[in-house]
């Protein structure tokens, strides 16, 4: 058995690909993604977007949890190839956000080509924008005016820590895709989590 | 020779791809559709390049573009997919769909006779009629000695 993707793959990966610009523009800014495609587990239906859009014969991609139906649906709908090892990946789908891999482990690109880095897509129990005060870490960067507050759920303990360790060596880093359900939010490398 | 068990499905796509369309509609008329039917790839027209080489062994060029629609669907669980030339979508479709019927074994016969048969009958006469006309244009040309 085979699922379809993007009813209409034209209009529809245009559609993700204007709302998944406007979510690195404004990072730490949930939204919420206007399609999301039938997806066999473990993707999820927003990751899936996500991948259709971005994705091509010419980028690879990981998955964390290979599983042979998604992957044959990922080959067919989207061409890709498909990643043996994370330090080779183009995008990374993280669909077990407690187990992944250290932060380290993926391509943060190299000094002449710092685009050639990976973007991971991190499937979360939760992603909210709560009022100031009521928990969620404080961000801040390009695209934010001051600061923004995004709480991020089902993250290990050593995420944040790992990603922090990363911002020393902008322009390189690796650029985060959340998605719970049908929410988005982007963390690109430009975005500094404020301590405390 | 290929011996590929796949082979007998390469050769009715490839029957479906160079059938006419209005044939094969008519064709299909006498099946309904599946019950559980899904496209899993809905009917697309895009270009693929053409190459080419001279001879055997020369070095391969590209010898220009073709328009061709592309289809996969779902039905029964079984997977059709068609790739025709030309951009007409129900083609693509219906082709598509012949192939799933095809791999599903208690519809093959039925479909083998009453599709795949009368298609391959006309584009047989197609060809024939082809190099007969081809034939009849043929010109031969003799060297004239000249006489001493």
């Amino acid at each position: 058995m085979m699922l379809a993707a993007f009813a209409q793959p034209v209009f529809d990966s245009q559609r993700t690909f204007r709302e998944l610009l406007q979510a690195m523009a404004r990072p730490a800014l949930p939204r919420t993604l206007p399609i999301v495609p039938p997806a066999p587990a473990p993707i999820a239906p927003a990751a899936m977007a996500i991948l259709l859009t971005l994705c091509d014969s010419a980028t690879s991609v990981w998955l964390q949890q290979p599983d042979e139906e998604a992957m044959r649906h990922l080959r067919f709908h989207a061409g890709v190839k498909l990643a043996q090892r994370p330090e080779e990946a183009d995008f990374a789908l993280i669909s077990d956000p407690g187990s992944m891999p250290a932060l380290d482990v993926f391509a943060r690109g190299d000094l002449r080509y710092p685009e050639r880095s990976a973007s991971l897509i991190i499937q979360v129990a939760a992603i909210q924008s709560p009022a100031a005060g009521k928990g969620g870490s404080q961000f801040a960067g390009p695209g934010i005016r001051d600061t923004a507050t995004l709480h991020v759920e089902g993250l290990h303990a050593d995420f944040w820590p790992q990603r922090a360790a990363l911002a020393e060596q902008l322009p390189l880093g690796i650029d985060l895709y959340f998605v719970a359900a049908q929410q988005l939010a982007c963390l690109p490398r430009t975005t500094r989590r404020l301590e405390g | 020779m290929d011996t590929s068990p796949n082979l007998a499905r390469a050769q009715w796509m490839s029957l479906l791809a160079q059938s006419d369309p209005a044939e094969l509609a008519a064709a299909m008329d006498g099946f309904a559709p599946p019950a559980d039917l899904s496209w899993l790839r809905p009917a697309q027209t895009g270009l693929y390049m053409l190459r080419g080489r001279v001879g055997g062994s020369g070095q391969p060029f590209n010898f220009g573009e073709v328009t061709v629609t592309r289809c996969s669907v779902q039905a029964d669980g079984q997977i059709g997919h068609a790739w025709v030339r030309g951009g007409n979508a129900r083609h693509a479709e219906l082709a598509a769909l012949a192939d799933a019927m095809l791999q599903d074994e208690q519809r093959h016969a039925r479909i083998q006779l009453q599709v795949i048969e009368p298609l391959r009958r006309a584009l047989e006469r197609r060809r024939d009629e082809a190099s007969r006309k081809a034939a009849a244009s043929k010109v031969e040309f003799f060297t004239v000695v000249r006489g001493e």
